[in-house]
């Protein structure tokens, strides 16, 4: 190997450094965007506060239950059980970012799991011992229906100009029906034991794959959203939706990318689904989208649009878990349970709604 | 704004301590024996069969001195009953009844809670694999559909067309009675089955299913509603079309079933024993945790119930209630 002499490192540093500045330079745009120093910036998001109050009730839950509440296993199964909603919410807070809504998200989910499960038992074999072929084509399988179904919410929305909220309520209907017609109501419970695997499966033995492939997901959503063009767009056609067309921005073409990605993270998160439970789960998924939209408005995401945070949605679904298991743990009647959850709902958007009016009277 | 989020977290603390409805129940006799904690998961809550098994189950808990927790989702739903599982295992009960919303979906969960060194009772429906439980306490719902087809031939008159209303397929009860039903319909060649319908545990889907099979088939006899919530469905549907002919046969007996039945909407009623299922499961898992020997497999009885028999005293401990008291 050559010798490192100062000019060939200070030569490589230079040559790192010319690659890594467009990353830099998006950085710095995006701070320059918040006024303020790094930590009264982050204090003074939404995100900040609701963070605060997940741990709040999570040291609350741990006083009245020690040893139970803040366990590994506890903690590693809620992270597992909010996974595939985290998937779909973000999805959804790119669409409410437009100041669009997606309803059709569980059902969707539903039929792309169902389409995905076919193909994997089509030839009428038993797909147990199937290969690594007949679980990617799954998966393909399941992107492409969600795929679909999202351009379809897109182009209903966009072209035809229908309000979000009906043309996903149809959407939500046509997915469930034809899911039904496909699977003849049954659900499918002979999958490849590859997907039982990666469903059940932990890195290192701890972290649970499928909380790691959601963890990814909002990354990449967070930084979407945050730092690129493609997020810009959207932000700007929820803040005013005509300003953006005059501003040269293809409004109808960006609607449908988004409602796409919306339903083809409900094909993923469906493959998700598959690989957790090893079926079909038809009887399931019927509150998928109002508890995402609930984690995504408990984040901080403006109904209105405009205003999105992933993080923000990363928290807002991890709170109505936080108490599910907390209530379920302290052997609290399984009803008060959801009366909880409706509460920190409506207390959540309460309190982003003061912090907004007091931040525009300031 | 501090003091909003204040507030908020303060709110949260008010609901979690005004709740006091828990429905645990503490022993009640000084026994010196160990107050064992047991769970029980229905596989919905609110169903008065669930309802009458957590009264059973609670009953014979204040008998031997443990203390019982009751849980379950708000929704028959295997997604909704595996954070239940998952919280319950964290929780770390002695023992725990469970009634599994999918005899496949929840293996994992289920396992992962007999890891954790609980013990395992399935009550009502159960896995695929009841291995690592320690016992499965179920009616015999082979007998009871056998059961329904008998009663239900015998109100038709031998002939004519039946339909059956299902929840879903893939749960073990509910897949045993339709089995029962159309193999003993097998005898009867007077009578034409129909397709199954499935309703996911729907009533308005149930209605819906009753209505529509009668316009297609004007000469519909008979209807077997496979549990309560489609007992109840279907009974509007009936209602619904000013039907009076149909007889229906109905699964399990809810207040309303027993309604139903006096007031002639519904002919018959097989009914289960989920309090004696209760029972079992608190003493099975009891035996499991004191070491002594347990069995691997109950049956409990099931009754048929008609306006002529609703009032003996025998088939009252048949009938379902809504609450405990």
């Amino acid at each position: 190997m050559t010798a490192l002499t100062p000019g060939r490192a200070r030569a490589i540093r230079l040559a790192i450094a010319v690659r890594l500045e467009p990353l830099a330079e998006r950085w710095r745009a995006f701070s320059a965007t918040r006024g303020g120093g790094l930590v009264a910036r982050t204090l003074g998001t939404n995100a900040a506060w609701i963070f605060l109050l997940l741990v709040a009730l999570m040291v609350i839950f741990d006083i009245l239950a020690p040893g139970k509440f803040l366990t590994e296993f506890n903690v590693r199964t809620m992270a597992e059980n909010v996974s595939v909603l985290l998937v779909i919410a973000v999805g959804e807070t790119f669409v409410m970012a437009t100041g669009g809504i997606d309803l059709s998200v569980g059902y969707v989910l539903l039929f792309s799991g169902v389409t995905s499960a076919q193909v994997m038992n089509w030839g009428g074999h038993d797909p147990t011992d199937s290969g690594w072929d007949v679980v990617l084509l799954g998966l393909v399988v399941a992107l492409g229906s969600g795929l679909a179904w999202g351009v379809l919410n897109g182009l209903v929305v966009a072209k035809a100009k229908v309000p979000p909220l009906i043309a996903t309520l149809g959407t939500l209907g046509m997915s469930w029906g034809l899911a039904e017609i496909l699977s003849n109501g049954q659900d499918l419970r002979y999958l490849p034991r590859i997907i039982g695997d990666m469903g059940a499966g932990r890195v290192f033995d701890e972290v649970p794959y499928v909380v790691v492939v959601a963890a990814l997901v909002a990354v990449v959503g967070a930084v979407m959203l945050n730092m690129t063009r493609f997020g810009r767009y959207t932000l700007a056609i929820g803040s005013n939706q005509e300003a953006a067309r005059r501003a040269g921005i293809n409004v109808d073409r960006h609607l449908i990318k988004v409602y796409a990605m919306s339903g083809m993270l409900a094909g993923f998160a469906a493959f998700m689904s598959l690989a957790i439970f090893t079926t079909t789960t038809i009887s399931g998924h019927a509150n998928d989208n109002l508890q995402a939209i609930a984690a995504v408005v408990i984040g901080g995401t403006s109904l209105v649009g405009g205003v999105a945070t992933v993080v923000g949605t990363t928290i807002g679904v991890c709170i109505p878990m936080v108490l599910f298991s907390g209530f379920t743990i302290l052997g609290y009647q399984s009803f008060w349970r959801d009366v909880a959850v409706g509460a920190v709902l409506i207390l959540a958007v309460y309190a982003d709604q003061m912090r907004r009016r007091r931040r525009e009277r300031s | 704004m501090r003091i909003r989020n204040l507030a908020a977290v303060g709110l949260v603390l008010f609901t979690v301590g005004a709740c006091s409805s828990s429905a645990t129940t503490a022993p009640n006799n000084g026994s010196p024996a160990k107050a064992y904690n047991l769970t029980l998961i229905q596989g919905v809550a609110g169903d008065p069969f669930y309802v009458t098994m957590a009264c059973g189950a609670q009953a014979e808990a204040a008998k031997e001195g443990v203390n019982l927790t009751v849980t379950g989702g708000n929704k028959w739903d295997a997604t909704v009953q595996k954070p239940v599982i998952d919280s319950v295992t964290a929780a770390h009960p002695d023992g725990v009844m469970v009634a599994p919303d999918d005899s496949k979906a929840l293996l994992d969960p289920l396992k992962s809670m007999s890891d954790a060194g609980i013990k395992v009772t399935f009550v009502d429906t159960k896995l695929d694999d009841t291995s690592f439980a320690v016992s499965s306490i179920a009616t015999d719902n082979l007998a009871g559909g056998t059961l329904a087809a008998k009663t239900l031939a015998q109100l038709i008159g031998d002939k004519g067309t039946v339909l059956v209303v299902n929840v879903d397929p893939g749960i073990s009860t509910t897949d045993a009675r339709v089995k029962g039903f159309q193999d003993e319909m097998k005898n009867h060649p007077n009578i034409t089955v129909l397709d199954v319908q499935y309703t996911h545990d729907d009533p308005t889907a149930a209605t819906t299913i009753t209505t529509s099979t009668l316009a297609a088939h004007p000469d519909l006899a008979g209807v077997f509603a496979t549990n309560v919530q489609n007992a109840e469905g279907v009974a509007a549907g009936l209602k619904q079309a000013g039907n009076t002919t149909v007889k229906t046969i109905a699964f399990d007996a809810g207040p309303k079933q027993i309604e139903d039945l006096n007031a002639g909407i519904v002919q018959g009623l097989i009914a289960q024993d989920p309090y004696g299922i209760g029972v079992a499961g608190v003493q099975q898992t009891v035996l499991a945790l004191k070491g002594e020997a347990t069995t691997a497999t109950i049956q409990t009885q099931l009754a048929a119930i008609t306006k002529d028999n609703v009032n003996d005293p025998s088939i009252q401990k048949y009938l379902y209630k809504a609450s405990c008291s």
